[in-house]
């Protein structure tokens, strides 16, 4: 699936088998997926099947010349038709017609030539779809990010001196980081969990761990309820050969402690009011990968002023080390404002434009004390 | 990302020069399960020319750790370098993926 996002497909209509190889050729220098036709009729058929972003279609063919062809491929699809003649004067007619073709280049070409005017084909901005991905991967993108969004945590949470936000910036491919909580008697739950892969693979098993999470809720014991989830999960995972890194903690909003477990994630931050900030350290491998795995919970104690800071590795694959990484997280979480402020700064530390992967970040900090009415207290 | 294996006497070598991302990531699985379909259970990727590698590439490494291992294998990394190794300790996957210094030494004692 990954695949069908990155790699593009031709498809070669020409009945001169010399060619069709050459245009194959001086295709697939370009990186595409060439799939070749010696006659219209099965050249169409080859279009429907493959549905590729681009077509050569030779004018003069036995059976259905390269006119009909194109008029039959524009009932259902968008690619980007080249259409290649030996009679310039031909060419000329065509096109001053509507053919539905988007160049015309003469034979004999010069391979060169031929890749200049497909490069410029694909420059050319084309409403929609977007011209590297079929209608198909773009309809089940657009899908899959919708299922995403909707794991995201609608609810706003209330509670007494703590400040919890979270940001996330989708990639077009769709991966599979979300963020939960839901509030409790005693303060909240929070699950920050990565799919491993792309598109609606990553975003159904986002959505089956996210649902698996919150019918543990009642578990009185962390460890027993991720144990009892991670369970549940791995044998959903086995069929599908992926992997969830996840961490869950629970927070007690009185007293500020915070029990968590993390299971291969690894780059979640205590940044304290004071002092400097340490990388919640991971109890084991992700779920999914080992049956019977346990992982060990652990309690942190969060005071006013400090934040616990979790990001996707998104964040992390944009920095060289993860000395620079800690350092530019701890530097953001310190940079003042609301913690939705915080996620913001966060999620600009893997500017969208080089980003490969979803970015996501949650940011939970225990503010100063508040009296019933709202005002502070120092 | 390029790969290209070669078939040992007791193990299988797989190379792989580049990133190891989202794109490699399917080519690794396709040469790993060509090679345990060839009859090579016991793979060794080497990882000395792979520079960087994401959650995709785990994943990957994680699939065809898989594959070995349903064949009556095993599937081991060697020469792993930096930003690989960072990447496999975080996510505790280190524990799992025994990490060798060269080729020759992941299959060296069975």
């Amino acid at each position: 699936m990954s695949s069908a996002t990155v790699q593009r497909r031709a498809v070669v209509i020409e009945d001169d088998d010399d060619i069709r190889g050459l245009l194959a050729v001086v295709l697939r220098q370009l990186d595409f997926d060439v799939v070749e036709a010696a006659d219209g009729l099965s050249g169409v058929e080859s279009v429907r099947e493959t549905q590729p972003e681009l077509v050569t279609l030779d004018v003069n063919m036995p059976g259905i010349d390269g006119i009909e062809a194109c008029r039959r491929l524009r009932e259902f699809s968008d690619a980007y038709i080249v259409m290649l003649s030996a009679r310039t004067a031909e060419l000329d007619r065509l096109a001053g017609l509507d053919t539905g073709a988007d160049d015309y280049l003469t034979k004999p070409f010069s391979p060169k030539e031929l890749q200049a005017r497909v490069r410029a084909l694909f420059r050319r901005s084309r409403p929609a779809p977007a011209p590297a991905e079929d209608q198909r991967v773009s309809d089940e993108n657009t899908r899959a990010a919708a299922v995403q969004q909707s794991l995201l945590p609608g609810e706003k949470l209330r509670l007494q001196e703590f400040d919890v936000a979270g940001a996330f910036r989708p990639t077009r491919s769709v991966g599979g980081d979300f963020y939960d909580w839901y509030q409790t008697p005693d303060g909240m739950h929070l699950t920050f969990a990565d799919a491993m892969g792309k598109g609606m693979g990553a975003a159904l098993i986002a959505a089956t761990v996210r649902a698996v999470m919150r019918s543990v809720a009642d578990s009185p014991d962390i460890a027993d309820a991720f144990a009892s989830a991670s369970t549940t999960i791995t044998s959903d995972l086995d069929q599908s050969g992926s992997f969830v890194t996840m961490f869950h903690a629970r927070l007690d909003s009185a007293s500020g402690r915070l029990s968590y477990i993390d299971a291969g994630h690894g780059l979640a931050l205590h940044v304290p009011a004071a002092g400097p900030a340490r990388r919640l350290v991971s109890a084991g491998p992700p779920v999914g990968i080992l049956e019977d795995q346990q992982w060990a919970a652990a309690d942190l104690q969060l005071e006013p002023g400090d934040s616990l800071v979790i990001v996707s590795d998104g964040v992390l694959d944009a920095h060289d080390s993860l000395e620079a990484f800690m350092h530019n997280v701890e530097k953001a979480a310190r940079g003042g404002g609301t913690s939705e402020d915080v996620c913001a700064a966060l999620l600009e530390l893997a500017p969208a434009a080089t980003a490969e992967d979803d970015v996501t970040a949650v940011v939970v900090r225990r503010t100063a004390s508040t009296t019933t009415d709202g005002a502070l207290l120092h | 990302m390029q790969f290209s294996y070669e078939v040992k006497d007791s193990y299988a070598e797989v190379k792989g020069v580049g990133r190891l991302n989202m794109v490699a990531a399917p080519k690794l699985r396709e040469v790993v399960a060509e090679v345990v379909a060839g009859g090579s259970s016991r793979v060794v990727v080497n990882l000395a020319e792979t520079d960087f590698m994401d959650s995709s590439g785990l994943g990957a490494l994680i699939g065809c750790l898989k594959a070995a291992r349903q064949a009556g294998g095993d599937l081991r990394i060697a020469g792993v370098q930096p930003q690989v190794k960072m990447v496999l300790e975080l996510t505790n996957m280190d524990r799992v993926l025994t990490a060798y210094p060269s080729a020759e030494e992941a299959f060296g004692n069975d």
